[in-house]
């Protein structure tokens, strides 16, 4: 508490240079998320255009080469941007620090050259608009047509992947370093919050798996503009190598996608039940069983792909094992909510309504991990919507409750509230009606990746009310973009520890204090824990 | 005869076996969740903060775990009687060898000997979903049909949407399927693999008849065919 004697600076006020060449965790954080976001609403957009050019049989708004290239940016977008960075390099940087009480990360030179090789698959990204450039390999890349012309630029999306790769590797050293040699004396393996544990195993993800996924469109590019014949049949290659490679790290990635988003989960219920998390343990281990079990599962994505059938029915058992540790991790914040008193806050409903989408996704995960049920949905419809629910819903509820939820830590002031509840329910309502109807037309056997399909009547009106989801969610997600804006501008001011927790995030004040924990680290009692709350009136 | 396609029939069975243990876990999960968040409301005087003592419980957090396990590990099993009826032709099956193009297949109709006796070829239609009667592929209703799939360019794929199976058409390997189905008409195929511009115009219309007319349309007595096309 010395500091709290001298008025300082708060750390978001700087220059445009102290902003892009700062090494604070903190601006790097917000650098990440700011980046995130603006990926999250283009890719959006292209989702959107990609669903109204569904919604009836014909081609309406976009020609097929257009489609392929809006489909291939909203996937790209949405799984390396929104769905990794917005959380591991946004959240992470911010919160990793200041919830083990540690000055900053433990290298934070190593840590602005992730942001600035992100940045850079950044500018790639954004080069794709420009015409002429387009890529249509989908988020995939599966040769052979990915070598093929009709692909389109094949570079640019093997350098994003290698940008991000070598970007994610270097964050994920860094986070792991952090967490083993800079938590503050009492932050014990067992005491140490469960966004903490699952972003650490999400880096661990990172650092076994970016490599493979790095070699796999390296021979990508080898083939396509070099010559070599690493998956060209004709010369003795194979394309179902890349296949494998790619699913290696490609299947676990969504165990890093969508761990950190438990970690969110895992931290708002809590605190909004006034009650600690259920099963606390059994929550840090089935974090790391899902962990250890996610690299055990990359042959589901090629149930089809006609690979010998008893390697389909291993990884059908594999696969459905994983429901296991995930189920434990619903059973625990159901019970946390038990005997617990509820306060809904917009970030709370963020959280519930996540775990209730997590639960259908899981659900429905199922017959994917059945291989007989698999063969007669597989790339169909009924897996995009599956994996809307599981990825891109459960991770988006989980992303913008937390945003909510650290908006004061980060800026000093309150998230509309009332924006953060409308937001949430045209969110929520959209992307189940949206989604729900996207497996069911999927059941009747839609193809994906299909910008038109015959006139199949009950086709047509289930496309056609997907479209109004999809705009609902859409309104949704403007609104939240508001918010974000409403409260930096004219949010209410709010006071110290708002939400009255006493995870160590909070001890840095109201906005987080420039140098964090500073040189010493927080005393840690004893008897503390993340996750105990005291009857102080919580702000309503 | 009401089971129309194979193995629609099984497929079908397994998807209903677990839509009701979804809905029945869905219940488990979502029931008891809403009735929390009503009944634990913070209500000021009377409910302000949580319950601090029950945190864990060993046998509940194990209950909790062996359920699912062993609910996943009877669905795997499940899963895996029905994989193995689906992947295993029949004696006596007819075979087709279907080769993948951007945007079509060429179907050949193989002898006992691998011999090829007749090939229909169905070609890119840009804009449309319609198709020329000899760009349909025909094959006798209620005899099972094995097809071997390739490609000659990128990964294709094969989804018979009547019969509910799909398998992926790779260049440089022989991948196999089986179908069967009972009640004649025309019903769609679709490429479900990815493969560009064409992808979601990479479709046919698969021609059911009767045996003997299939006959006559395989060993080319066309007139026959022509009688009964559409039920």
């Amino acid at each position: 508490m010395r500091e709290a004697v001298h008025v300082e600076k708060p750390y978001f006020l700087g220059t445009l240079r102290e902003w892009l060449f700062t090494t604070d965790h903190k601006k790097i954080g917000i650098l990440y998320f700011v980046t995130s976001f603006v990926v999250f609403l283009i890719a959006g957009l292209f989702g959107l255009l990609v669903r109204f050019e569904q919604s009836i049989p014909g081609f309406q708004f976009v020609d097929p080469k257009t489609y392929n290239y809006l489909l291939t940016g909203h996937g790209v977008g949405m799984l390396f941007w929104w769905a990794i960075a917005a959380h591991i390099g946004g959240f992470g940087n911010f919160l990793l620090p200041l919830m083990i009480g540690a000055k900053d990360v433990a290298f934070p030179r190593l840590n602005a050259l992730s942001w600035w090789a992100f940045f850079a698959a950044n500018v790639l990204f954004l080069m794709t608009l420009i015409p002429g450039n387009q890529i249509m390999t989908m988020w995939t890349g599966y040769p052979p047509f990915a070598l093929n012309n009709d692909a389109g630029l094949t570079a640019l999306y093997v350098f994003v992947v290698h940008l991000l790769g070598a970007s994610s590797i270097a964050t994920a050293v860094n986070f792991l370093v952090t967490y083993i040699t800079m938590r503050a004396p009492g932050v014990t393996f067992f005491k140490t919050n469960l966004f903490v544990h699952t972003l650490i195993a999400a880096n661990v993800i990172q650092l076994v798996g970016v490599p493979s996924l790095a070699g796999a469109v390296t021979m990508l590019f080898l083939d396509k503009y070099l010559g070599t014949n690493f998956f060209n049949p004709a010369k003795g290659g194979d394309p179902l190598i890349y296949q494998n490679i790619f699913w290696f790290y490609s299947h676990p990635v969504v165990y890093v996608q969508v761990l950190p988003v438990f970690g969110f989960y895992s931290e708002i219920i809590p605190v909004f039940a006034r009650r600690p998390l259920f099963g606390y343990h059994s929550m840090i281990l089935a974090v790391w069983g899902i962990t250890a079990v996610s690299f055990f599962l990359w042959v589901h994505h090629m149930f089809v792909s006609g690979v010998p059938n008893w390697v389909r029915v291993l990884f059908s058992y594999t696969t459905l094992l994983i429901a296991v540790p995930t189920g434990i991790k619903i059973f625990n914040w159901m019970l946390t909510l038990y005997r617990g008193a509820i306060h809904f806050r917009s970030q709370m409903l963020y959280a519930l309504g996540g775990v209730f989408m997590f639960l259908i996704g899981g659900l429905t995960g199922l017959p994917l991990g059945m291989v007989a049920i698999d063969l007669g949905v597989s790339d169909s419809l009924f897996v995009v919507g599956h994996f809307h629910y599981v990825l891109g819903m459960a991770i988006t509820l989980g992303i913008l409750g937390a945003v909510i939820h650290w908006f004061p830590l980060a800026t000093g002031k309150f998230f509309p509230e009332n924006i953060g509840k409308l937001s949430f329910w045209l969110i929520f309502a959209g992307a189940n009606v949206f989604y729900f109807l996207q497996m069911v037309v999927g059941m009747l056997g839609n193809p994906r990746r299909y910008p038109d399909y015959p006139p199949i009547p009950e086709w047509t009106t289930l496309h056609v009310i997907q479209t109004i989801g999809a705009l609902i969610l859409g309104v949704g997600v403007l609104v939240f973009a508001y918010g974000i804006i409403k409260g930096l501008t004219s949010g209410q001011k709010a006071p110290e520890n708002p939400w009255k927790s006493p995870s160590l995030e909070w001890k840095v004040g109201v906005p987080a204090r420039a140098h964090g924990h500073g040189e010493h680290p927080p005393k840690v009692e004893p008897d503390w824990h993340p996750y105990r709350y005291d009857k102080e009136e919580i702000l309503k | 005869m009401d089971v129309i396609a194979l193995p629609y029939k099984w497929w079908a069975e397994a998807r209903n076996v677990w839509l009701i243990v979804a809905v029945v876990i869905y219940l488990i999960v979502a029931i008891p969740g809403i009735y929390f968040i009503y009944k634990y409301r913070y209500k000021p005087g009377e409910r302000e903060i949580g319950d601090h003592d029950f945190e864990s419980h060993t046998g509940l957090e194990a209950l909790l775990t062996v359920v699912p396990l062993l609910t996943v590990i009877i669905l795997a099993t499940y899963s895996f009687v029905i994989f193995k009826k689906i992947r295993t032709v029949p004696d006596g099956a007819m075979t087709i060898k279907v080769t993948a193009f951007m945007w079509g297949w060429q179907f050949d109709y193989l002898d006992e000997n691998g011999k090829v006796i007749k090939t229909v070829v169905t070609g890119y239609h840009a804009n449309d979903y319609n198709l020329q009667e000899f760009e349909k592929p025909v094959i006798p209703a209620g005899k099972p049909v094995r097809v071997l799939l390739t490609s000659m360019d990128v990964i294709h794929s094969f989804f018979v949407l009547p019969a509910r199976i799909t398998e992926d058409a790779v260049p440089g390997r022989t991948t196999y399927m089986w179908f069967q189905i009972n009640k004649p008409g025309e019903y769609w195929v679709f490429c479900r693999e990815y493969c560009g511009t064409g992808h979601s115009h990479m479709f046919s219309k698969l021609k059911v008849v009767p045996p003997e007319q299939f006959t006559a349309w395989l060993y080319g007595d066309k007139k026959a065919v022509a009688v009964k096309s559409e039920n």
